[in-house]
């Protein structure tokens, strides 16, 4: 009840925004056009493996819609603007896991942006790309694989968030992940054509997840197995979550508003 | 105006951007570390293009090198730009807090003091851009005569898409006067239409060509001027066509900042 009622309350505040928001899908429109046209003008005469043209056109184009589901979730989840008020004490004292709570409101912010967002862009895509549709099956486990990859990108959100707390420069460490994300999520290029070494920690990441395997699902290069390591991610992020959680309660100073 | 009124500018700006420096100085490490990260942003974004490219040798004709000096190219005028002119790219926060009345008050140009606010000398991203345009540029003239005609050239290049690229940051900032809110516009204007200008404009479908060199003309930044410095397969006239779009979009810009400025109403909040 209390997550629908969060949820609820979050997509009900960014509906405000519809209309500034097609501004917003027309430029990431635009983004993914620009990283389209790089694999056009390089697949007319270079062999682009198992995807082909068309596959790995429907492959950029995808992750380019799923950016604002898995990707483009709230900085930090709003804690290090808590932590500047000092309101995160009363966020902590509250009878709900802070976690949890927060977790719930951005389920309803990636809920409206899904909606608003990801889905214009993929209908701009299906025609004017044109983006495969998957077969039935596949469309169902990449949906799975795409709520992993949103629920992992909730757990970073937050640890980022959590550092807040020790430090003022949490913001630092957003650029990190958005830096780590842009190379090793397979966005733009999938992760078995990165170098070696990028290859190999990528692969030992959690950032393929975000990307590379709900988009090979969906395109049916891979079967519903594919989602195990992101399972396994979202269990270890969210061990952490916890252990972070129980940090922050030991001791809060704040910045004094 | 006169001679006179632009030295006591260029001075009144030059105090301002020292006071801007010193107070944030009073936060250091901040403004080191964002430096740096800007810096780390800006090699991310390149090493995905050299990633594809090193994979696949060239893109529509155009070697890792030549990429890297387009790439260059827009790095350094960005920093220019963004270098001298910070807080204008910043104006919706001014409108819509009301902070502008307060600027409008002081005895100086509103864009002047804008320009000054919170400088933030982009030191990681010119020292970045130096790095590949000089590696760019050696290895595009290995065994080829003009590396010494192409460097001054190239330096103008930046100077004309600094100032191209203030041009397009204001027109869009000065939108903020009838619309307050002008993130999603910058985010097209600005961030959309640099992305695209990171890579050879032939890669694109026709009418994106047509937006990014008549509508947003970020095509002059970097491709036009390489066209000649680099390819040689244009004139020299490509490069005076950038600087010239590169002197219309200011004048422009100025304009409409003027008109706007005219027509501004405070939020009151």
């Amino acid at each position: 009840m209390l997550f629908y009622a969060l949820s609820r309350a979050s997509f009900n505040r960014n509906l405000q925004y519809r209309a500034s928001h097609l501004l917003h899908n027309v430029a990431s429109a635009m983004f993914g056009f620009i990283y389209l046209s790089i694999w056009t003008g390089i697949g007319e005469t270079k062999d682009l493996g198992i995807y082909g043209l068309s596959g790995l056109v429907s492959y950029v184009a995808l992750n380019q819609c799923l950016l604002w589901v898995t990707s483009f979730t709230s900085n930090g989840l709003g804690i290090p603007q808590l932590v500047r008020t000092g309101a995160i004490a009363t966020e902590l004292v509250r009878p709900v896991h802070l976690f949890y709570q927060l977790m719930c409101r951005e389920w309803g912010q990636i809920a409206y942006q899904a909606m608003y967002k990801s889905l214009p862009i993929y209908i701009v895509y299906l025609f004017a790309v044109p983006l495969r549709l998957p077969a039935l099956s596949a469309a169902a486990a990449s949906a799975a694989a795409v709520v992993c990859a949103a629920y992992l990108s909730i757990c970073v959100q937050y640890l980022i968030g959590a550092a807040a707390l020790w430090t003022t420069e949490s913001s630092w460490f957003q650029w990190l992940n958005y830096a780590f994300s842009t190379l090793l999520s397979g966005f733009l290029i999938p992760i078995e054509w990165l170098p070696g070494w990028m290859g190999r920690i990528s692969r030992w990441s959690f950032y393929p997840s975000l990307s590379y395997i709900p988009s090979r699902i969906y395109l049916g290069y891979d079967g519903i197995a594919a989602i195990c390591p992101s399972l396994i991610w979202c269990v270890v992020l969210t061990l952490v979550c916890l252990a972070v959680t129980g940090f922050m309660r030991r001791k809060v100073e704040v910045q004094g508003g | 105006m006169n001679r006179a009124e632009w030295s006591r500018f260029a001075t009144m700006y030059r105090l301002l951007i020292r006071s801007s420096f010193r107070s944030r100085m009073q936060y250091s490490f901040n403004f080191w570390v964002g430096i740096a990260a800007s810096a780390m942003i800006n090699a991310v974004e390149f090493a995905l293009l050299a990633v594809v490219l090193n994979r696949f040798g060239t893109i529509q004709g155009w070697s890792i090198a030549e990429s890297g000096y387009l790439y260059a190219v827009l790095t350094l005028s960005k920093a220019l730009y963004r270098s001298f002119a910070s807080d204008v790219h910043h104006l919706e926060k001014y409108l819509v807090s009301g902070d502008l009345d307060g600027l409008l008050l002081r005895p100086a140009p509103v864009l002047l003091i804008l320009m000054a606010q919170n400088f933030s000398p982009r030191f990681g991203e010119m020292l970045l851009g130096v790095s590949m345009l000089t590696i760019s540029l050696g290895a595009i003239f290995e065994g080829r005569p003009g590396l010494w005609t192409a460097i001054p050239l190239t330096a103008a290049a930046i100077a004309a898409g600094a100032v191209l690229m203030f041009g397009i940051g204001l027109l869009t900032a000065s939108a903020g006067f009838w619309l307050t809110r002008i993130e999603a516009l910058q985010v097209l204007t600005e961030d959309a239409a640099r992305t695209a200008a990171q890579y050879p404009l032939t890669i694109y479908p026709g009418w994106l060509q047509g937006l990014l060199t008549g509508l947003i003309p970020v095509a002059f930044i970097n491709y036009m001027p390489a066209l000649y410095i680099i390819r040689g397969t244009h004139g020299a006239w490509t490069l005076g066509l950038s600087v010239g779009v590169a002197a219309a979009m200011l004048l422009l810009s100025l304009q409409m900042w003027k008109f706007g400025l005219s027509r501004y109403q405070s939020t009151g909040s």
